[in-house]
């Protein structure tokens, strides 16, 4: 099967449906984001509606100089007059457009700020199990490009929507008293540049949409590729990764010419129509005109050009209007997709008499734990089992025997479905989360280190800690001398812009991160494989020294952490098999004997990393 | 070159390139004998009342108003089937070629840098060769036409139409260096945004095991707020271009007004009131364009860079053994 596949099912099956509830329903909370900025919004009313009137003005006047300075009669008396009314409406028009734009570029700004810290603040308290389904990249992209698109509406369009509308209104209060007859004639084509304005919207929408979806997911699809390049060399997928994009990719294009072709279609059809309406009115003039060269001609002709020439600057407004659509289109599907994040449900989260709570001594119970990531199904059932203070207990198992999400549930990374989980007989459910974390050491599967200096990342979980501290934690962690022959020591900076460091160092800073603060307990998912005979032997050391004296759980991966644990506890298909001492579990001679006789004893097989990773 | 390599790569699509450029110039034309066909009718129809003249006028109008439609529908279409294929061929390619380069591209850190290129880098091209080149080439043939046109007409009114030009494009191209340079530390101040949110993802497991969420979120509102503000500089610098030219070209029209309406009382010959009006119309229809082709320069250096990136990456030599990590090439 292809890997593309179920990507390309995806995008096959996105119908174009009409949406306009699901967009108006966007809009609306796109407008509750406005409702913050009252002052701006109502500075943008006003200026459009006086750059409304400005705008008029010039035509009117050209108009007026027509008919009372050339004339017959002639007058050119007034000629300055009038020049110095459209010269200063133009000047106004100028400033007023001036600062209406940078308001609402404003405006836009705050509201995309306001829209992505919400975003921020939800990822914030999202599940580990949400972050195992979505991708960083994805999730980045969300609050970058989609929120763009989101930029690109909102700088204009309230301002657009104004225009359009007062434009059309104030030239409407200019020419009725004029000549009903012609104004009626002149903008006999608006309901019909409406109409196709809407089908425009109704046809175009759904497709954007698809557009947007599909290439959501192609970038998540880039992104896995790129990231996961090395497994995807392993497996010589590169041909199958390749031709399942180009399938995709394929959708893309398609959907993409099809709204492009009805854009076309509609697009310029307003502007079109419009203009086409002139030469009615220029036969209703014709027809109606006085002696010709007389006054009356004159004032006819005079009005008739400013009939024409506010017909063909309306055209303005309306293109202004359907690329607003257009970008509305766009940005419905990108705020789409930042709210769909927002709303995911988050699932750990304080309870309503949560408190602080101390850890003092560190005794932990497990009751009856049953946890799935789907319902159901669970990856742990009715586990049960006790740490006394200051224990260290190994966990053994195969892949996918609950391993990680056993010990992730102690600091709720997830939360159970059933059962009880007590630290010093005080349900983890009663502490605040923050409370929880702060005092539990964790190591987590996979090494993170942020940009930023050694000290900064060792002190991470308590800013303010002593420098003291921090050096205590990386000898126990046994990283503190590479850190010291660095040249500038703890002040190095990690990552892109610093040092390079090992898998073993940076796992042992890892380490020494989880030590900062001398918590009660530690939970290691200690799953570094593939390291040379010293790296390994460092780390033992360092999980050696961090681990005595407090209640530990450790995912073992070696048989020294097996071998200096007090208690073993295996688990098979999410239950307890066994748990016990070395030596009760040699003697009830059961799944622990055999794993040991097989693999440890033959020192280190792959067997045993397969059964020791996760 | 790069715009001969982008080229290249319309070959395969090369019937609806021509096309849509033909029908892109077809389009400005058409688009500019509208204010003509206007100073027609008021001149020789409605001014001497000679109603007969509507017999040849109406269909003339209509022609040139639905043949305008028709190639601007024309051009949207083929101009977008060639954006995309294009686009999608050159990612494609980028993707291919992604497959086989040194594992060392893909190191840690390097790995954003290449995964904008075929998402960010090919939806700058995309959108660029969709409105941009579009924009361009309409802009450029509006301001020929219409000083072709102008030229036509009358020879001493189009000087005075086009004497404020020198002035706006001066001034113009001065504010341009100012928004440019703003500009570009808006895209500074993105990519350190996204950077940051990158970052504070993909450790987010780390910062709640550690409940640090809130000081993290301290760097990233700060590292939001110069994006924000970087932002607002840029768009009060590229806002101030209008209010400047919206005053040249009214100095324009006043101008073409004093003039034109005391040739007119003169009674010179060329000049008639139907002139006059499309003149006022044309110096709209060349000074909008001009303004158009200045704010351009910025999405045609960004996609020009963003082109180059993407051929990076499709012209990175493939090695069948690792160099060591020492000599790895840094991409950009």
């Amino acid at each position: 099967m292809s890997i593309a596949k179920p990507l390309l099912d995806y995008a096959k099956s996105l119908k174009p449906r009409k949406g306009f509830a699901q967009s108006f329903s966007a809009f609306k909370r796109l407008l509750q984001y406005h409702r913050r900025y009252p002052w701006h919004v109502a500075a943008i009313v006003v200026l459009a509606v006086i750059r409304s009137i400005l705008f008029s003005l010039e035509p009117l006047y050209t108009s007026y100089i027509i008919i009372y300075v050339i004339g017959p009669p002639t007058n050119t008396s007034l000629l300055m007059g009038y020049l110095l009314v459209i010269v200063l409406a133009g000047i106004g028009y100028a400033i007023t457009n001036f600062i209406l734009t940078y308001m609402h570029g404003v405006m836009s700004q705050y509201i995309v700020r306001d829209v992505r810290s919400e975003y921020y603040r939800s990822l914030r308290t999202k599940s580990f199990s949400f972050y195992d389904s979505v991708g960083v990249g994805d999730l980045t992209s969300r609050a970058t490009v989609d929120l763009r698109l989101v930029d690109m509406f909102l700088r204009t369009w309230l301002g657009t929507v104004l225009n359009a509308v007062f434009t059309t209104i104030i030239i409407i209060a200019i020419i009725l008293p004029i000549s009903p007859t012609m104004t009626l004639i002149s903008m006999a084509t608006m309901p019909l540049i409406f109409y196709f304005t809407t089908r425009l919207w109704i046809n175009t929408m759904p497709l954007f949409r698809n557009m947007q979806l599909i290439m959501g997911r192609l970038t998540s699809y880039i992104q896995q590729n790129i990231i996961g390049m090395k497994t995807v060399r392993i497996f010589r997928r590169e041909k199958d990764v390749v031709d399942g994009f180009i399938e995709v990719e394929d959708v893309y294009v398609n959907t993409a010419i099809t709204a492009g072709k009805m854009q076309s279609i509609y697009m310029p059809l307003g502007p079109a129509l419009l203009t086409l309406g002139a030469a009615l009115v220029y036969v209703y003039a014709g027809i109606t005109l006085g002696v010709p060269y007389s006054a009356l001609a004159v004032e006819q002709i005079g009005y008739l050009i400013l009939f024409v020439r506010y017909m063909m600057r309306l055209t303005f407004p309306i293109r202004d209007v359907s690329q607003t659509l257009g970008m509305w289109i766009a940005a419905y599907a990108g705020l789409e997709r930042v709210q769909e994040m927002i709303d995911a449900p988050r699932s750990v989260e304080d309870m309503p008499n949560a408190r602080d709570v101390r850890i003092e001594k560190g005794q932990l119970e497990l009751e009856n734990v049953t946890f799935g990531y789907v319902k159901d199904r669970p990856v742990l059932n009715k586990v049960t089992f006790t740490v006394q203070p200051g224990e260290k207990i190994a966990i053994l198992g195969a892949t996918g025997s609950g391993k990680s999400s056993l010990i992730y549930l102690i600091p709720r990374f997830y939360d159970i479905q059933a059962g009880r989980i007590r630290i010093d007989g005080t349900d983890i459910r009663e502490f605040k989360l923050a409370s929880l974390r702060r005092q539990i050491g964790v190591v987590l599967q996979d090494v993170f280190l942020f940009s930023g200096t050694m000290r900064e990342n060792i002190a991470f979980g308590k800013p303010d800690v002593s420098m003291d501290e921090i050096v205590q934690a990386a000898k126990s962690a046994r990283i503190h001398d590479f850190i010291e022959s660095l040249p500038s020591g703890y002040d190095t900076p990690v990552g892109e812009r610093g040092v390079t460091l090992s898998g073993g160092q940076k796992q042992r800073i890892t380490i020494a991160r989880a030590l900062v603060g001398n918590p009660r307990m530690l939970i290691m998912d200690d799953s570094l494989s593939f390291v040379d005979a010293k790296t390994e032997k460092e780390i033992q050391a360092a999980i050696d020294e961090a681990t005595k004296a407090r209640t530990t759980l450790i995912i073992a991966q070696r048989f020294s952490t097996i071998k200096t644990a007090k208690k073993i506890l295996v688990l098979e298909n999410g239950s307890v098999a066994e748990f016990g001492t070395h030596e009760e579990l040699m003697a009830r001679d059961g799944a622990y004997k055999k794993v040991y006789e097989t693999q440890f004893v033959q020192k280190a097989s792959p067997i045993l990393r397969e059964a020791g990773g996760s | 070159m790069l715009i001969r390599r982008v080229y290249e790569y319309a070959q395969a699509n090369k019937r609806n390139l021509q096309i849509g450029v033909a029908a892109t110039i077809a389009g400005a034309f058409t688009g500019l004998a509208a204010p003509y066909m206007h100073a027609i009718a008021i001149d020789s129809i409605i001014t001497p009342k000679n109603l007969s003249g509507f017999i040849w006028w109406i269909p003339l109008f209509a022609a040139i108003i639905l043949g305008n439609y028709l190639f601007q529908y024309i051009q949207t279409y083929q101009i977008r089937i060639v954006g995309e294929k294009v686009v999608a061929k050159m990612r494609d390619d980028m993707m291919e070629k992604l497959q086989v380069i040194s594992l060392r591209y893909f190191s840690e850190g390097e790995a954003g840098r290449i995964i904008s290129r075929p998402t960010n880098d090919a939806n700058t091209v995309r959108i660029f060769i969709r409105v941009g080149l579009t924009s361009i080439l309409v802009d450029i043939s509006s301001i020929l036409g219409t000083f072709a046109i102008m030229f036509y007409l009358d020879l001493r009114l189009s000087l005075l139409a086009i004497s404020v030009l020198p002035v706006a494009i001066v001034l113009v191209w001065y504010l341009g260096k100012y928004s440019r340079a703003a500009y570009r530390r808006t895209l500074i101040t993105t990519s350190g945004l996204t950077a940051r949110l990158q970052e504070d993802l993909a450790g987010i497991k780390v910062t709640q095991a550690y409940a640090q969420e809130k000081e993290t979120e301290k760097k990233f509102l700060k590292s939001q707020e110069e994006n924000v503000k970087a932002t607002i500089r840029a768009i009060l610098i590229g806002s101030s271009y209008t209010p400047f030219v919206m005053a040249l070209r009214l100095t324009g029209t006043m101008i073409i007004l004093f003039f034109g309406v005391n040739a007119l009382l003169a009674s010179l010959p060329t000049i008639t009131l139907g002139i006059l009006v499309a003149f006022i119309e044309y110096q709209f229809s060349y000074f909008m364009p001009l303004v158009d082709l200045v704010t351009m320069y910025d999405q045609y250096q960004s996609a020009m860079s963003a082109i180059e990136r993407m051929f990076d990456v499709i012209d990175t030599k493939v090695e069948v053994v690792d160099a060591p990590r020492e000599r790895s090439i840094q991409l950009q």
